[in-house]
């Protein structure tokens, strides 16, 4: 099942995540909108890890991709909550 | 940073600029070129959209198509711009490691955006920078600026409204969200270009010269006019290449 979930971020840029999962495992996941991310190809690691992941690791995986990663006009935690909107 | 290497106003088709931006900021990163602030015009007009955009979500591909505007992807964040006549872009690229920017991403908008505000209140435009990457005058937006840090280079290019063809907006599929939390209504409402501000037509040299004044004094260095390197010039067509990919400009 596919779900989006999109938002401007108070104070930032405009993020629209789209996830999709199957029996409790996660089998796509898109990030886009108008953010920043130093260095950019970050955000194809963290959509290729989550691709697989149980549901229930979502926080983990999205901390550890995102490591010595800069965000500008988003944080970790909006992005998190996000992806954790799209499995509810 | 104790010089800069300006490339003066010249127009190219949209993957060129994208390609020549690239180029420097690899030879800059790598110590083949000095410091570089270039500034350019888009022949076809063109929209850009950031690195993270989803091309469907933000462009009106078939309004372009039908208007001869071409879409390039950046290799920097932010958000979708339309390049058409009367819009100056610039590209600054200085080596990672300069201490003439600051290592913080906002830091160094704004370091870079501080002489670009100066040469607009110059010529007569109220201008402020507006966190994170925008210059506004009266709460509109008369710049947007983009930021990557790669090849051991930071990279920032921008636009600034010298005039707008209004009618090309319709290029930019602009969602509500966005324009409510500025408090416009409509993408245009949001704009405002320095011909409207300053009652005139203003030639994009007569705005560069005045920005690579200020580059200047707020840098404290030393203006060199010069030209693209060789070594730069051969990495174009291949880059190019790339931006004219399927695989680059679809990839969201």
């Amino acid at each position: 099942m596919e779900k989006v979930s999109q938002r401007k971020v108070k104070g930032g840029k405009f993020v629209k995540v789209k996830v999709s999962s199957e029996g409790g495992y996660i089998t796509d996941a898109k990030i886009t909108g108008d953010f920043f991310a130093h260095p950019e190809d970050a955000f194809e690691q963290v959509e290729k890890e989550l691709k697989g992941m149980p549901v229930d690791r979502v926080r983990g995986t999205v901390e550890s991709a995102l490591g010595g990663i800069v965000l500008v006009g988003l944080s970790k935690e909006d992005l998190i909550e996000m992806i954790e909107e799209c499995l509810e | 940073m104790d010089r800069l290497r300006v490339l003066g106003f010249s127009v190219f088709e949209p993957t060129v600029n994208m390609a020549l931006d690239e180029a420097i900021a690899e030879a800059v990163g790598s110590a083949k070129s000095p410091p570089t602030l270039r500034f350019y015009g888009w022949s076809p007009s063109a929209v850009s959209i950031g690195y993270f955009q989803e091309i469907h979500e933000e462009v009106d591909l078939e309004f372009c198509h039908s208007n001869g505007i071409e879409v390039v992807r950046r290799i920097t964040g932010g958000g979708a711009v339309i390049h058409t006549k009367g819009e100056l872009t610039y590209s600054f690229t200085v080596c990672d490691k300069d201490p003439a920017v600051p290592q913080d991403i906002q830091g160094s908008y704004m370091r870079i955006c501080a002489p670009i505000v100066s040469a607009l209140r110059g010529l007569g435009a109220d201008a402020v920078f507006a966190p994170i990457n925008d210059i506004e005058v009266g709460g509109k937006k008369i710049s947007g600026n983009a930021q990557t840090r790669r090849f051991g280079a930071v990279l920032q290019h921008g636009t600034i409204l010298i005039d707008l063809e209004r009618g090309m907006l319709r290029a930019l599929k602009v969602k509500r969200e966005k324009l409510q939390d500025r408090g416009a209504d409509s993408v245009g409402n949001r704009l405002i270009t320095l011909k409207e501000i300053l009652g005139r037509d203003l030639r994009p040299g007569e705005l560069s010269s005045a920005i690579v004044k200020e580059f200047r004094k707020h840098f404290k260095c030393k203006v060199e006019y010069g030209k693209a390197s060789p070594i730069e010039l051969c990495r174009v067509p291949a880059i190019a290449e790339r931006h004219k990919s399927i695989d680059w400009l679809f990839r969201r």
